[in-house]
């Protein structure tokens, strides 16, 4: 023995010691330990405070349904609340941490909330801090969060990482214990593709935990030796330390795998990843979570399940207590008094709640048949129980079974409700996700024989659905011990309170009260009591809180029903579900071709969706984004400016009938479009609405590329999909985006042509009489590379966008700039570009935003009526076209020297700020480096009829009022005389 | 033709990297030509196709090799087809397939539209399965299949271009974002 709670033998490595810490205390454990069980061999039966009374609270299970054993992991960043010690495998250099006090563990000063729990009952403070009304959020709420709560977060960034991925099976166990080792053995000797998970870090389930044989040996070495053979087969996949958490629709299935928990450091790799798994078939084998009795001061450090008494001693040689007693209502529960028997423990009591004859004899044991618990003493810990007949027992540990709970959580995701079995005294699954059969305790079938039977029979019968071989051979054999279940949930004589929720701290007397008070749902009782609401979700507490409501209404429990369960079964950490997605990996990055070279010479970016653009490039001695902006604006409208157009959408159209398509999309007519020409045109939604323009180039009798705005390409295109494929799918014509094909550049200014004369291939004429305005072709440059030279104008300048495959955008870039020294040609970025657009009168996104009709930008003429068009009828709607609607006009200021606000709304000179007084809205505006002061476009009421006359642009949010004039939106160039030159 | 001064830039700069059981390098100095199969047109380009490539025209989701550059021929929807080739003149790919299908087919160059990603060795399923949702084994996924899919938001076209390994292409813009998300699907995974 190495320690008082230790015992010989039983799979835990004593040639390995693993040093942890508890509360700063130095204390030792094994390979193969969890927290709880190293803890409980060194005699620590204090782990932690309870939620609401801060009660002393101990081990109570020896799984993830563990409401009480919850404490803080690690230190600093890495610091995790609430983890069950149950669960936690133990390391070299753990740190543990109790939680939930104030002071000491030991003399937590919160402990007085125990003493006012006649005032805390359920729902308390939905009546108790009514007055005043203000002092609900300044006063009683942060001072109960400040004592509710259970452990803290570190605030700092999560310096772990997370992954996630994706799995794919022929059949999906979830739970490796004598059913889903069956199942998986059976599956994969078939050769059948298997996913075999379980939670657990040892895998087979109870058979580690009890004494049960298997084909003649002990189930834990059968449970071994299955796990080595299923290692083996290549088509098995072993998911430990995997727990499913979701059943999702189609098969599909979320786990979550803890790949570097039980490790000291996760050395840069991810700490938990979480698998989409895709089932064809599923076997939920997630086995049976044991249920206490309620009795009086049942939470006590010492007070535990029979089951995981048993387990501490059959798998972690760890004696839960030195003088140990039991509380039963079935025969399962009399297997731990003759295992810790067996070990030497000392058995005090055996006190089995059935009125009927002992079913062993246990040396040394006082059994107390039709006997009740009704209360328990210990400060720190349990050292005396009392029964109904008043006599009083000495233990340090009282094992309590109450029958077992098969786990149904996963067969109620899609909203089976689970039904109840007498037989068993248990709800079972009812209504299963297509796909999922139960397997073994899940089910309902406690016995190890049946549940090796019933795994073995469900793989065998899911190969078959699948159509796959079965060569499975026979099912284990194991003999079926008898559990003889009486329900009995709690002990109506309890002195003191008797709990059902440990880690809510809900009692009997709360579920009693919540009837009394009118609450008769099972949901309504679980939301005012907070019964199974807390991270365990009540898996050890919800069925017997049924029992008492059912008593309470006089129903059945199978009336009464279950609460409903939805994933995840247990807890998930939100870093789990972000996986990478965080900081910079996000979303992607999308970048130009010419990022680089912008980046190296200091240009500020913008994100356009996805893309980052040069906003503009600032130069030595600029201190003002308006300097880099008015300087990029005058040299290119002085000379020539180079900008990286490159994010625009371009859709490659070809077909027999791609001008026909083209003249059906465009709102404009397209059927007269010469091959070597571009055209603008503008799209309609169904609703008439306008939606986004461009030019389409015609390069061919059959072949057209368009344009999108940037933000539009993906639905531009997606549209024309489905045009193409759904409204006319007789027209012979065919898409596909080239946005990423090509590196797009706009030279723009009275220079552009002489400039590019230096880049197109001089076999290439570029004069206005053989290149005019709207001409496109392709083009050699620089010696032979391919491009396609548009002569089309955003800028209202002589313009032009060359276009080279992306490979050589950066490099074209490089020798547009070099080209253009000799002109003192400039890099422009969006918001000269913007200024530009804004002095031409062009609209953008700020005009296209979803209520502008053709009529409002002026171009109602462009409408084709001779011909069918997305948005042609409903266009056509009277409010759409009324005379006095709303118009597409320029602003200025009539003091010049103010700025425009963007966004103002105009009002007539003297009319109050009112909704019903509003003519319309400033859409943009810009500084007009040109012309010296600040200009704008809007829309406003008859804008066309009134050009002179003054309004207020009104600017609640800004405070701003600012009187107006309307112009003529073309502020530069109105007849487009330097864009023709 | 003159060769140009302009410098190619591969859109991941010619990236080679192995980690573990898992190579990852860039695929450049291939061409890709989506082909568009005319209304109508389907046994014309059958015979082009053989003609042209000496390839047989491979179904929606599976790719087949011809036997002239190289070239491989993938099903990407029920009327397109990408070419993957050595093209003779790297700089027109699209006129190359063209002349080879004879106007059989609307031709689109695609090249530049792509990165290419080779990710072969033993590990690479393992590396796949943390950021590709398709099922990749043998019986799923054999040798030559081709599909559309998503991974870490961005569009990829994969095909298994060998027993392990496999060729990503997505889209050149969000090169470095794809080349990242691959890279650290290995990282993640290596000892």
């Amino acid at each position: 023995m190495s320690g008082p709670f230790r015992f010989d033998g039983g799979p835990i490595d004593r040639s390995v010691s693993l040093a942890f810490r508890f509360d700063g205390r130095s204390l030792s454990g094994h390979p193969g330990d969890t927290l709880a069980s190293a803890l409980l061999a060194n005699g620590v039966r204090l782990v932690g405070r309870s939620f609401k009374y801060h009660r002393p609270r101990g081990v109570f299970t020896a799984g993830s349904e563990e409401p009480s054993a919850l404490v803080e992991l690690r230190g600093g960043a890495w610091r995790e609340p609430n983890t069950r010690a149950t669960v936690a495998e133990l390391f070299d250099g753990l740190e543990a941490f109790s939680q939930n006090y104030r002071g000491s563990l030991r003399r937590d000063l919160l402990a007085v909330n125990d003493l006012l729990a006649p005032f805390l009952s359920a729902g308390f403070y939905y009546k108790t801090f009514m007055w005043p009304k203000s002092f609900w959020e300044r006063v009683y709420e942060p001072v109960i969060r400040a004592s509710a709560g259970l452990g803290r977060l570190s605030g700092e960034a999560d310096p772990d990482s997370y992954d996630k991925g994706f799995l794919h099976c022929d059949l999906l166990i979830v739970g490796a214990g004598p059913a889903g080792l069956a199942a998986a053995l059976a599956a994969g000797r078939s050769g059948a593709r298997v996913i075999l998970a379980d939670e657990d870090f040892v895998m087979g389930g109870r058979l580690n935990a009890e004494t049960h044989e298997v084909n003649g040996r002990s189930g834990a070495d059968w449970a071994a030796e299955a796990v080595r053979e299923l290692a083996s087969m290549n088509r098995v996949r072993l998911l430990p330390r995997t727990t499913v958490t979701g059943a999702y629709d189609h098969g599909v299935y979320g786990a979550l795998e803890r790949r570097t928990d039980h490790l000291a450091a996760a050395n840069g790799k991810p700490r938990q990843v979480l698998w989409r798994i895709y089932s064809k078939r599923a076997i939920l084998a997630a086995g049976a979570t044991e249920r206490p009795i309620a009795f009086g001061g049942n939470d006590r450090p010492g007070v535990m399940l029979a089951g995981a008494v048993r387990a501490y001693a059959n798998r972690f040689a760890v004696g839960a207590g030195q003088r140990v007693g039991l509380f039963t209502n079935n025969d399962d529960g009399w297997r731990t008094a003759a295992d810790l028997a067996r070990k030497g423990v000392e058995v005090a009591a055996i006190i089995d709640a059935r009125d009927r004859e002992s079913v062993a004899e246990v040396p040394g044991a006082r059994i107390v048949m039709g006997g009740r618990v009704t209360a328990t003493r210990g400060r720190h810990g349990l050292k005396e129980v009392a029964l109904a007949t008043g006599e009083r027992i000495g233990l340090d540990c009282l094992a309590v079974s109450g029958g077992w709970n098969p786990n149904v959580h996963l067969t109620c995701h899609h909203g089976g409700k689970p039904v109840w079995r007498d037989g068993i005294a248990a709800f079972v699954p009812g209504d299963l996700p297509p796909g999922m059969t139960v397997a073994g305790a899940a089910g309902g079938a406690f016995t190890t024989a049946a549940a090796l039977i019933e795994g073995h029979r469900a793989a065998v019968e899911a190969l078959g659905e699948l159509g796959l071989p079965a060569d499975a051979g026979d099912a284990p054999g194991a003999s079926d011990e008898a559990a003889n279940v009486a329900p009995f949930w709690h002990v109506a004589e309890s002195r003191g309170r008797a709990w059902l929720d440990l880690q809510n701290d809900v009692t009997v007397k709360d579920v009693v009260q919540a009837h009394g008070e009118g609450f008769r749902s099972v949901e309504h009782l679980k939301r005012y009591t907070t019964l199974g609401m807390a991270t365990d979700q009540g898996k050890t507490a919800n069925v017997g809180a049924l029992a008492i409501m059912a008593e309470q209404t006089g129903r059945t429990i199978a009336e009464t029903g279950t609460t409903m369960f939805r994933p995840p079964y247990t807890p998930v950490p939100i870093a789990a579900f972000a996986g990478r997605s965080r900081g910079r990996d996000f979303r992607p990055t999308r970048l130009t071709p010419s990022h680089d070279w912008a980046a190296e010479r200091g240009a500020v970016f913008v994100e356009a969706g996805a893309w980052l653009r040069a906003q503009w490039f600032p130069r030595p001695g600029e201190t003002y984004w308006r300097q880099s902006v008015d300087r990029e604006v005058l040299q290119t409208r002085g000379s020539v400016g180079i900008c990286d157009v490159t994010t625009l959408g371009k859709i490659d159209i070809q077909g027999r009938d791609a001008q026909e398509f083209l003249n059906r999309i465009y709102a404009n007519g397209f059927a007269t479009l010469a091959v070597g020409k571009v055209r603008y045109g503008l799209m309609l939604r169904e609703d008439g609405i306008a939606y986004d323009d461009g030019t389409t180039a015609r390069l061919g009798e059959n072949h057209f590329v368009m344009t999108t705005t940037t933000v539009n390409a993906v639905l531009v295109f997606r549209n024309m999909e489905f045009a193409r494929q759904c409204l006319w799918p007789g027209l012979d014509v065919h898409l596909i985006s080239v946005t990423e094909q090509w590196a797009q550049f706009a030279v723009a200014g009275p220079n552009s042509r002489a400039l590019l004369g230096k880049i197109v291939d001089p076999e290439h004429d570029i004069s206005n009489e053989a290149f005019p305005f709207m001409a496109c072709g392709e083009v050699g440059v620089c010696g032979g590379a391919p491009a396609r030279l548009f002569r089309i104008s955003f800028s209202g300048e002589l313009a032009y966008e060359l276009v080279v495959p992306a490979r050589y955008g950066e490099a074209l870039m490089e020798a547009l700039m070099a080209a253009g020294e000799e002109f003192d040609a400039v890099a422009y970025g969006t918001e000269a570009l913007g200024v530009m657009r804004i002095e031409k009168g062009h609209a953008a996104a700020n005009e296209l935003n979803g209520q502008t009709t053709a009529r409002m930008l002026g171009m109602q003429r462009m409408v084709s009526k001779r011909k069918d068009c997305i948005g042609n009828i409903l266009s056509e709607r009277p409010e759409m076209n009324r005379e006095d609607g709303l118009e597409l006009v320029g602003f200025r200021p009539v003091n010049r020297s103010e700025e425009l606000p963007s966004g103002a709304h105009f009002l007539s000179i003297g009319a109050e700020a009112a909704m019903a007084n509003d003519e319309g809205w400033m859409t943009s505006v810009a500084w007009s480096p040109e012309l010296g002061h600040s200009i704008g476009l809007g829309f406003i009421r008859n804008g066309h009829a009134r050009i002179g006359e003054t309004v207020r642009a009104w600017d609640g949010v800004r405070g701003r009022d600012v009187a107006v004039e309307i112009v003529s939106a073309h502020f530069l160039d109105p007849d487009g005389e330097r864009l023709r030159g | 033709m003159a060769e140009t001064p302009l410098r190619a830039r591969p859109a991941l700069d010619g990236y080679n990297r192995t980690v573990g059981a898992v190579a990852l390098a860039e695929v450049s100095g291939l061409a890709l030509v989506s082909a568009a199969v005319p209304q109508g047109g389907d046994e014309a380009f059958a015979a082009a196709l053989a003609e042209g490539l000496g390839a047989s025209r491979p179904a929606t989701g599976d790719s087949t090799a011809g036997d002239r550059h190289m070239a491989r021929i993938l099903g990407m929807q029920p009327d397109q087809l990408f070419i993957l080739f050595e093209s003779p003149d790297p700089d027109r790919p699209a006129e190359s397939v063209l002349a080879a299908l004879g106007g059989a087919a609307y031709v689109t160059d695609q090249t530049d539209s792509w990165a290419m990603l080779r990710i072969a060795g033993a590990g690479v399923r393992s590396a796949l399965e943390r950021i590709c949702m398709l099922d990749l084994a043998d019986e799923a996924f054999p040798e030559g299949r081709v599909a559309r899919t998503v991974m870490e938001h961005l569009a990829v076209i994969i095909l298994r271009d060998g027993a392990d390994s496999f060729l990503l292409m997505s889209p050149r813009s969000s090169a470095r974002s794809f080349l990242h998300a691959v890279e650290l699907s290995v990282l993640n995974l290596s000892e």
